[in-house]
């Protein structure tokens, strides 16, 4: 199954089925759709980045089907709402892949349900995409089915601490995160690796995000001597009693840390507009703008092709959308070069994948490592800076 | 004299032959279960094993929910519980791996002994307040699962332990859970039809007569609170491995209510009912994917509908047997002699003194120095105005009140103030002013429970149905069906208790008071709402049971009644004794006459 | 940092004694615990946020009319949850009825609201730090509360009835008493308590779905500690609570402050089941 370098390099849907005509397959596998299972928690907590990623996998979609789909073969998405629940993901997971019949999935997002899903899609080697930042649902011996579109968590991490130690120059900080699975585990990891680079963590803690108020934790920080609050939390409320507080304090630390902090609800919970300056979230080069207000040429593109397909921009983020269409043009492209839906067929040309441009970014895999995100692909950006889903770069990037 | 059928022949095959409408559907619904893989896919099959894993918990919790009425909506913990002690001990993190099949039955340990310990506020308290300790402990577990990353890998997790072969194919397991959902049914049917399962229902509808019979509270409930406990956290070692992985964010408040509400709509008191409720609440949201975000709203109006509309839930729907009619024009006619084949003849025996008895609320003494003694063979008559201190009198003797001056001996011992449930032992027996029966267990049943001192075997004897429970069930029913026949209600004896007028159930209470075998029988106002004929088989039927050695004190308004069959009699007022005598010496007293007899 | 400690722990305190007090206004007419005290409170946030920063209302108007939106769904909760239910008291229906009314309106909440904390308009702009108006809102509000409920139980009619039918239903009753008309109003009460507690609470905690199980918690533990139908018990419990709470936040931290908290309730609940200012049991027999 040989693939052209012209193939991989032309993006668009007609080139796939440009292609098709030098691999036969049988009659009925020509009209039978491509199904693409997703899992997506739609309702309920954390909810929003699905919502956004749902949109790029139904426009990239739209796309391909509308120019003739994958050699003739229409593209068809089964869409299960987990809301969040690991037992109801396991559910609709085993019911894509026994009942549906899907070829690829994509999803899940929330890392309680991808740690459960990834065993059973694995168990019925289901070529499946996904953009958690879970670190170890990624291994290629264990499931040779899986792969990441996003970065990991480890990436994020080495993002956020580059970016401090490198960048702003700090040397003590101070790792806060909520009481969630994730927070737990991400200041756990992030402390860790602050420690192995040298600097100095002189503040850690793991607060219930319904917490009231914010300023115990905050004044230990600033007791210990912290001169960069790094943050690890997918609950904005928190993060804004985080920034109200440091300017009741009078405080002026920088917060570097999860991207949830740029998101739009905060501009709502914070006092006022100036407590989110000084706020860098982790972005991506793909979806930040520069001083002079311009994205990269091709995500320019993308918002203007999206843009006119009336999809709406600026409630969510250019990243989770552009997610979406990359996973789905990977599915497409997969099916087109290796000749059918066969799952052996599909997981080994991602393999072959040495470099993908994707929108959301380039991509990388190899039969030993999944990882496909390339970490020089992620940046920090101004929080509060939110136009159409992209963000300016945070001071410090030439 | 009756429409209904009468009572079947207590013999081996007409046993099976009654016990086999309860089972059938049991039954019918495991064939369906055993037939599911050869008719659908891997998908129905992992419904059918959550459906499986979820009954096994709840089996346990319907005990707690269902029989003994306390409202555990937190019971997710404990399926959390069990889920990470599983893993946490195949994994080896803690301690060098454990094979998957000891390691459940040490999570069913661990269970058991948080069961308890989440179980405790219920022996001190009920309802809202043992719900919210419930709620607390669910919060607590999934804190500490979050924070003791060492062990249970906090957010992150930790993966679901592994069965060997043949179980670790998706059919294997299936056919795994089945097999624990069939013996966990098995289990707490056992444990429901017992004496024990009978008595959780007494203590949670009729506390204080279920005291009366010597029914302990405590002990009864620590023994679901393990049973509960320890079913729960297998379910949960069960519920890691479909999960393959488990994380804090699994064990949701939603799943909590899916067991209670799992319940609730099974109907109280039943196996089959709560089974149902169990598959229908797992199924309903895969068939109805688009109500997803809608599931837990949906089962809230569930909820409210059953409580509102049929409080009774499925089992009430399938209970055809309690909507046929009963005759209008049934009485009651006790057959006294048949006394003399149940009852023991006691010759002789001790006295039951009361000497200086003082007893206030608050200001009001409602005894003042009371002297009483209770003969053997002896109708002791206790009348007075309302007020007087009668009943509270049989309250202090019951142990309901403990006294605050003076003793109560029965021969030479002294009875213990202040503990209903030691007076069962001691033989002393007695009725409620309103009837405190079951409504929703059958006559029979009400009557057993009158017996349940009596039994023999073990909590742990009667779950597994071993020989020596099966010996307490058949002496028990024969001779509650024995009993029914000497008052008079032997036709009634598989209706439901809330059917019945109010004059029958003054008799099931005599009848479940002579389940003891008394030799001290306290009547308050058995005549209270009976005709005229009925006071007279009443009459009668005392008299046969004094006859046959047991002292009665009989606590009542009718006059006639008190002086036709009383040895002796005591006038109460104001809480002190206004005379005692023979009824002769009574009727005469002059300020008996004047104060209460009115002439 | 005491100052800090006591300020953020008066104003939890605050909240949780006025949904306390909640509790014990639908008690105190009906017998019977509601689980919807804590959803009254969360309603209280997202109304205030909705009709103030969301339908731009002025701030006194969004105030009145959350409070009547509270107080409607107080009634609702009467006659939907409790008034079917009372004439089997024993039975402890009310459990499960409220429990599923309060699991209907914390949904429809996320579902309609969103599943994210929404922010809630600043109503004085007073105050700075530990000075600022979200700390003292609450104690404000709590306090002014209590005053009202004082002056309504003693110097009022219907205060007076209120009184009598906690007391005594049955003899209330026999007294004429409009005793349905009674507990519906109290419920409508309960609801404007509870709107209360969530609004002057709810710069504090934000206009949040999740509140409603967190309130329901929190704010039955200074019932549990003060005792059944105490108002003085409730907010002294509930202040202690605060204050216990926050410091616990302080000393030990997020994770395991819950875990003392929750510990302190049982202890309590199986050393003085009755609450620290409770009466004693009712007869059984």
């Amino acid at each position: 199954m040989a693939i052209s370098r012209r193939d991989v390099l032309l993006g668009s849907a007609g080139a796939i089925s440009a292609a098709s005509f030098s691999f036969p397959a049988p009659a009925i596998a020509q009209s039978e759709p491509i199904k693409v299972g997703c899992l997506a928690a739609m309702t309920g907590p954390s909810s929003a980045p699905t919502i956004g990623f749902n949109r790029g996998v139904n426009f990239a979609v739209d796309a391909i089907n509308n120019a003739g789909g994958v050699k003739g073969r229409k593209l068809e998405l089964f869409m299960r709402d987990t809301q969040g629940d690991p037992t109801k993901a396991v559910n609709a997971t085993q019911e894509l892949i026994s009942q549906a019949k899907v070829h690829a999935m994509w999803g899940p997002l929330n890392s309680g349900e991808a740690l459960a899903t990834t065993p059973i899609m694995g168990r019925a080697k289901m070529p499946n995409l996904h953009p958690c930042v879970v670190e170890s649902l990624i291994d290629p011996v264990k499931f040779p089915n899986a792969f990441r579109i996003a970065p990991s968590n480890n990436q994020w991490d080495d993002a956020v601490r580059n970016y401090c130690l490198k960048i702003l120059k700090v040397k003590k900080v101070a790792v806060i995160g909520d009481t969630t699975g994730y927070g737990v585990t991400a200041v756990g990891a992030s402390v860790a690796a602050f420690k192995k680079d040298g600097a100095e963590v002189v503040y850690q803690a793991n607060v219930d995000s319904t917490q009231p108020d914010m300023t115990p934790d905050m004044l230990r920080a600033k007791n210990a001597g912290a001169e960069a609050i790094v943050v690890w939390s997918v609950s904005t409320g928190m993060e804004a009693r985080m920034f109200n507080v440091r300017a009741t304090m009078g405080w002026d630390v920088p917060f570097v840390g999860h991207p949830s902090m740029a998101s739009g609800e905060l501009a709502g919970l914070v006092a006022k507009p100036e407590n989110w300056k000084k706020v860098y979230a982790i972005g991506y080069k793909s979806c930040s703008y520069d001083g002079a207000g311009k994205l990269p040429p091709k995500s320019e593109d993308l918002v203007a092709r999206l843009t006119k397909a009336n999809i709406v921009l600026s409630d969510t983020l250019l990243w989770w959308v552009a997610g979406g269409m990359d996973c789905i043009e990977l599915i497409a492209k997969a099916v087109g070069e290796s000749g059918g839906t066969d799952s052996a067929g599909i997981i080994a040309y991602w393999n072959t994948l040495t470099t993908y441009p994707g929108y959301f970014g380039n991509y990388r895999f190899s039969p030993t490592e999944h990882n496909g995100y390339l970490t020089d692909e992620i940046v920090m950006s101004e929080a509060s800076t939110a136009k159409n889903g992209t963000f300016a770069l945070a001071p410090g990037y030439t | 004299m009756t429409a209904l059928t009468t009572t079947p022949a207590q013999d081996e095959t007409s046993g099976w032959r009654t016990a086999l409408p309860h089972v059938v559907p049991f039954l019918g619904i495991l064939v369906l279960a055993l037939l599911l893989p050869f008719v659908s896919n891997d998908y129905w099959v992992l419904i059918g094993t959550r459906a499986a894993i979820y009954w096994v918990l709840i089996s346990g919790l319907n005990l707690v929910v269902g029989f003994a009425g306390h409202l555990a909506i937190g019971y997710v913990a404990l399926l959390t519980l069990g889920a990470y002690t599983t893993s946490v001990l195949v994994a080896g993190n803690v301690i060098p791996a454990v094979p998957v099949f000891a390691a459940l039955p040490i999570a069913g340990l661990v269970g058991a002994v948080f069961g308890v310990i989440v179980g405790l506020p219920a022996l001190r308290l009920r309802t809202f307040y043992f719900a919210m300790s419930t709620l607390g402990f669910a919060t607590i577990v999934t804190q500490i699962a979050l924070a003791w990353q060492s062990v249970t890998g906090g957010g992150i997790g930790i993966t679901g332990p592994e069965f060997p072969a043949p179980f670790n194919t998706a059919w294997g397991f299936y056919g795994l859970c089945i097999a624990f959902a069939a013996v966990t049914t098995w289990m707490s049917a056992n444990v429901a039809r017992s004496r024990f399962g009978r008595a959780l229902i007494a203590v949670r509808d009729a506390e204080v007569a279920a005291e009366a019979t010597g029914i302990s509270k405590p002990k009864m409930l620590i023994a679901i609170f393990l049973f509960a406990g320890a079913l729960a956290a297998i379910a949960g070692g069960l519920f890691a491995t479909l999960q393959t992985y488990i994380t804090p964010d699994a064990f949701t408040f939603d799943l909590s209510v899916l067991f209670f509400i799992a319940i609730l709509i099974g109907g109280r008191g039943s196996i089959l009912g709560p089974l149902l409720g169990t598959i229908i609440l797992t199924i309903l949201p895969e068939i109805a994917a688009p109500l997803a975000a809608w599931s837990t709203f949906l089962y809230a109006v569930l909820l409210l509908v059953i409580v509102l509309v049929m409080p009774g839930g499925i089992a009430a729907l399938l209970d055809f047997r309690n909507r046929r009619p009963l005759a209008s024009n049934r009485s009651i006619v006790p057959r006294p002699a048949a006394l003399a084949e149940i009852v023991r003849q006691r010759k002789g025996g001790k006295l039951l003194k009361l000497r200086g008895i003082e007893l206030a609320f608050g200001n009001v003494k409602a005894i003042d120095g009371l002297d009483l003694d209770v003969t053997p063979a002896q109708i002791h008559g206790l009348i007075g105005p309302n007020g007087s201190g009668k009943t509270t009198t049989l309250n202090v003797i019951s142990g309901y009140y403990a006294a605050k001056a003076g003793n109560m001996t029965l021969g030479d011992e002294a009875l213990p103030p202040g503990q209903p449930t030691l007076r069962a032992p001691c033989g002393i027996a007695r009725t409620f002013q309103t009837p405190r029966v079951i409504g929703e267990a059958s006559v029979l049943q009400n009557v057993m429970i009158g017996g349940s001192i009596e039994g023999r075997a073990t909590f742990v004897e009667a779950m597994l149905a071993l020989p020596r429970n099966g010996e307490d069930e058949r002496k028990l029913a024969a001779k509650a069906r024995a009993l029914l026949g000497v008052v008079g209600l032997e036709t009634l004896a598989d209706v439901r208790a809330d059917r019945l007028q109010h004059s029958e159930l003054r008799f099931i209470e005599i009848a479940r008071a002579l389940m003891l075998d008394p030799d001290f029988l306290l009547l308050d106002e058995p005549a209270a709402g009976l005709s005229n004929d009925e006071i007279e088989r009443l009459a009668a039927l005392i008299k046969a049971i004094c006859a046959r050695g047991t002292g009665v004190l009989l606590v009542e308004h009718h006059a006639d009644l008190i002086f036709d069959i009383c040895h002796q009699v005591t006038v109460l007022n104001l809480g002190r004794t206004l005379a005692a005598g023979t009824p002769a010496e009574i009727r005469v007293h002059k300020e008996v006459v004047s104060a209460y007899l009115g002439g | 940092m005491l100052a800090s400690i006591l300020a953020s722990g008066l104003a939890a305190g605050a909240i949780y004694a006025l949904v306390g007090v909640t509790y014990n206004t639908m008690f105190s007419t009906s017998r019977v615990m509601s689980f919807t005290a804590g959803q009254l409170a969360m309603l209280g946030g997202v109304f205030g946020s909705m009709f103030t920063l969301k339908l731009g209302l002025p701030i006194i108007v969004g105030f009145v009319l959350t409070l009547v939106c509270c107080a409607i769904i107080g009634i609702i909760t009467e006659f939907v949850a409790v008034r079917p239910v009372l004439k089997s008291l024993d039975q402890h229906l009310y459990v499960l009825s409220t429990l599923a009314v309060a699991l209907m309106i914390q949904q429809v909440a996320a579902i309609k609201w969103g599943t994210e904390p929404q922010p809630f308009p600043r109503l004085v702009g007073f105050g700075e730090a530990i000075l600022d108006e979200k700390f003292w809102l609450p104690v404000a509000a709590c306090a002014v509360t209590i005053l009202c409920l004082e002056y309504l139980y003693r110097r009022t009619l219907v205060g007076r009835a209120f009184l009598a039918i906690a007391e005594d239903n049955f003899a209330a009753r026999a007294l004429g008493l409009p005793e349905r008309n009674l507990r519906v109003a109290s419920y409508a009460l309960a609801g404007v308590i509870g709107g209360v507690a969530g609004y002057s609470g709810g710069q504090l905690l934000l206009a949040f779905f999740a509140n409603g199980g967190l309130l329901n918690f929190y704010g039955f533990v200074p019932v549990a500690l003060g005792g059944l139908g105490n108002n003085r018990g409730a907010i002294v419990g509930g202040l202690a609570l605060g204050l216990f709470q926050q410091a616990a936040n302080f000393l030990v931290g997020g994770i395991f402050s819950s875990v003392a908290v929750f510990t302190l309730f049982i202890v309590v609940l199986l050393a003085a089941p009755q609450g620290l200012f409770g009466a004693a049991t009712a007869r059984r027999v």
